[in-house]
């Protein structure tokens, strides 16, 4: 069997761009979180948010490259930018390029929308219709890195960087691929704001997982980008590994749109441990789904609990969800990225934010500092509506 | 892993169209040749009819609306309510696979079953209009009960909670390209041995939003009085016109069909997509990828579902793609575009080529392509003018391309 590690890493966050910044600050406890600014929210109950602030995409890309592009794929772009920078890989075709989104380039619906309600013909305007599948995403990373190779773009909601980063690993595998690239972005989207706080599912100041007075999640955006290398490939040009993917689950409710379940999320980490090979009890962290909202902190604790038995307290659940806000499509991936720091750094960033314990959520939550700890297997959950579950197992990796 | 030895066949179709529901009407439908686009009824496009070159008096706007379609008189009322047109699509092709499959989910099955679909502007219409309530009537007032439409994997999400599918679910958005690659996944799911059972296809609804994109790329037929000038290969060919429906195929391994006692109607031999900065590149590199995993060779292929709808490149590139790769075979082999009796399903139209290919096994015949009278210079294969081609064929070839340079290729063989 070929084995698949990871050996690049590229991050755009409100707390961060590139992997240093990244986990710097997720290792202070910082948050990302500050007033919305890219959409005006007085009439909304709840005003703050996960946006990138005081990104210069152009420090990465030329103008003229970016102006072609709506902000889901600019964060992508410098997410990949970052991750192949960090690899230092010369880049030999085939090379898979796979892509996770919730809504993609949802500002330019967005800004259709804005026209159209004007009665407006925004049809006069194909460069703003020529983005709006989210093939320009993975085209301009294509072109941008003149690279040919399997493609797929994965829009499966909040657990898409997760199964973003399992077609990548499924493709090196079957030895179609010796390099995958697996990213994921979503932009800070007004649709989402609307929807989360029509839910009541927004915390109007801070994003508290796990905690008895919870309020909700942040809508966020972000990117996330790894790159995937078959192992005897990476070991040969001596690259730096940072861990490696040993399995994923995916599994759905099938039972209600919104609200996660307890068997489905049981099922999909049960799936992932099965196909990495290993056990309950082999499992050192979790880094959790985590938003921040009632349902979802009590429903996630509990399928712990059921999957790791007597032992569910002796691991640490954290949510870097606390820091960063929910980032959407890039959530897993962003989080999948810091499982692989955690395996390489065996330091566990904090759930921040913590204040009172929950009877119903009686993990260790890594409350608001972080924790030296030595994690050979981090297990990385992600849910999504439509009740589509993704795990994703990592492992650290030693030379065989 | 044993992934390159299991056999992945198709033991159920279910389609909506606009011609036809269910696999026998569709079937007939091509095999005579017969078409349905119609002036859109679905909402109004006078929006879209003012706008752009509009020379001479205004056409009213001809594609492929299934009209009076009633999903309740598949799947009852219970839950439509919330549902969007996609979602109620999807879940009637859904029902109407696993019927065709004689496939029960059971309880114990549920876990080893999966959806895959492919879909890119399904959920458009929905994200839009909850957007545009937030816009007109403020955020306050939106109705919350229609934000998880505006994710794109919703349509998929409610074929595993209607039917009870717990496996797993995935949507694949990469545009013209993401039935076949829906179908590709699934096979690789079902090779890896995740799943015994896939309902794998696609789905993309008729909509304002996804009318007005297309057109503001020019890459609809100018209506031409009713008459779109619509003609796949044809040097006359201008664009195409927009279709919708909903394609699932039941795919699983053949040996768990066989001890369903289920016998196969076609099946999926090989698959592959690339993406580069050449579209060209893309389409040559996945065939012959697909054609590898198939064990096949060119000289084994004999009939070629090509995507061409009628847009100068698509048709272009498709044709020129197959001259590079099959050599002297291409003038050998029958071309044909199933999209020029369908019309262009976008997301869906690998999964309805897929569903046509398992006819064209089936029953022996070789899809028309519709209207081709003229013939462009650079595209001179067989294209099966007019009237379909009565005639056995034991393997098909499959493909899709995209203009932002992604290209699908699927083998299917006869079981």
């Amino acid at each position: 069997m070929r084995r698949v590690v990871i050996t690049g890493l590229g991050v755009v966050t409100s707390i961060g761009t590139g992997w240093q910044e990244f986990w710097q600050s997720l290792l202070e406890g910082r948050s990302g979180i500050s007033r919305v600014t890219s959409i005006d929210t007085s009439d909304y109950p709840t005003h703050l948010g996960g946006e990138v602030k005081g990104l210069r995409a152009d420090d990465f890309l030329p103008e003229e490259i970016l102006s072609r592009y709506c902000r889901a794929t600019q964060l992508a772009l410098v997410a990949v930018i970052k991750a192949i920078e960090d690899a230092s890989l010369r880049l030999v075709s085939p090379v898979a390029i796979t892509y996770g989104i919730t809504t993609g380039p949802v500002q330019v619906i967005e800004t259709i929308n804005d026209k159209y309600v004007r009665s407006e013909t925004p049809y006069e305007n194909p460069h703003l219709f020529y983005q709006l599948p989210p093939n320009t995403t993975v085209s301009a990373i294509s072109e941008m890195l003149n690279i040919q190779g399997p493609t797929l773009i994965l829009s499966t909601a909040c657990a898409a960087g997760n199964y973003a980063i399992g077609w990548g690993f499924d493709l090196i595998r079957l030895g179609r691929v010796d390099l995958a690239i697996c990213c994921a972005s979503d932009a800070f989207s007004r649709i989402s704001f609307t929807g989360f706080n029509q839910f009541r599912a927004v915390a109007p100041e801070r994003c508290q997982p796990f905690d008895r007075n919870r309020k909700g999640m942040m809508v966020a955006e972000g990117a996330g980008a790894i790159v995937l290398e078959e192992m005897e490939r990476a070991i040969d040009r001596r690259a730096r590994i940072y861990g490696e993917v040993i399995g994923y689950g995916l599994s759905c409710d099938a039972s209600h749109m919104t609200l996660p379940s307890v068997e489905g999320v049981v099922s999909c980490m049960r799936k992932a441990l099965k196909e990495a090979g290993i056990g309950p009890e082999d499992v050192d962290y979790i880094s959790a789904h985590g938003t921040g909202t009632p349902a979802n902190d009590r429903t996630e604790s509990e399928a712990i609990k059921r999957v790791f038995g007597e032992r569910y307290r002796s691991i640490p659940v954290s949510s870097i969800k606390s820091m960063i806000g929910h980032t959407m499509g890039a959530a897993s991936l962003l989080e999948a990225i810091t499982c692989a720091l955690v395996v390489k750094n065996d330091i566990i960033p904090p759930t921040i934010n913590f204040e009172t314990p929950d009877p119903e959520c009686d993990i260790d939550c890594v409350p608001n500092k972080p924790r030296k700890k030595r994690v050979n297997v981090a297990l990385n959950n992600s849910y999504a509506f439509g009740g589509n579950n993704a795990s994703v197992v990592i492992k650290k990796w030693a030379l065989p | 892993m044993s992934a390159e030895t299991a056999e992945v066949v198709v033991t159920g179709i279910g389609v909506v169209s606009p011609i036809g529901t269910g696999k026998e009407e569709f079937w007939r439908s091509l095999r005579e040749g017969i078409s349905n686009f119609k002036e859109v009824t679905l909402f109004d496009t006078s929006l879209i009819e003012k706008s752009g070159s509009s020379e001479g008096p205004l056409n009213r706007i001809v594609a492929g609306e299934i009209t009076e379609f009633d999903a309740s008189e598949f799947l009852g009322k219970k839950g439509l309510r919330t549902m969007d047109r996609s979602t109620r699509l999807l879940c009637v092709a859904a029902l109407l696979a696993l019927q065709d499959a004689s496939l029960q989910i059971t309880e114990e099955k549920s876990d080893r079953t999966g959806v895959s679909v492919g879909a890119t502007y399904g959920s458009l219409h929905s994200i839009s209009q909850f957007d545009r309530s937030a816009i007109l009537e403020g955020p306050r007032f939106v109705n919350p009960s229609l934000f998880p439409n505006t994710v794109i994997n919703s349509p998929a999400s409610h074929v595993s909670i209607r039917f009870n599918i717990r496996g797993f679910n995935t949507t694949i958005s990469t545009g013209f390209c993401a039935g076949l690659d829906a179908i590709g996944y699934a096979a690789d799911f079902i090779k890896m041995r995740r799943a015994d059972v896939v309902l794998a296809g696609g789905v993309e609804e008729l909509c304002e939003e996804t009318l007005m994109g297309f057109h503001a790329l020019g890459m609809l037929a100018p209506q031409n009085g009713g008459t779109p000038l619509f003609f796949p290969f044809d040097s006359r060919r201008q664009g195409f016109i927009l279709s919708e429906g909903a394609a699932l195929m039941v795919l699983e391994e053949r040996d768990h069909a066989q001890k369903r006692g289920v016998t196969p109607l076609s099946i999926i031999a090989g698959y592959s997509n690339a993406i580069s900065y050449s579209l060209e590149e893309s389409l040559m590199v996945s065939i012959q990828a697909a054609l590898e995993m198939s064990g096949m060779g060119t000289e084994d292929i004999d009939y070629i579902a090509s995507g061409a709808n009628s847009t100068k490149e698509t048709d272009l590139i498709e044709t020129r793609v197959i001259k590079r790769v099959f050599g002297k075979d291409a003038y050998r082999v029958p071309v044909s575009a199933v999209k020029s009796i369908l019309g262009e399903t976008y997301s869906a139209s690998g999964a309805f080529a897929v569903a046509a290919v398992t006819g064209a096994l089936q029953w022996g015949f070789i899809p028309p392509t519709l209207n081709y009278n003229v013939r462009d210079p650079e595209c001179d294969l067989d294209y099966v003018p007019h009237r379909a081609r009565e005639q056995s064929i034991q393997n098909a070839l499959i493909i899709s391309t995209d203009p932002y340079g992604n290209a699908s290729s699927v083998v299917m063989k006869r079981p």
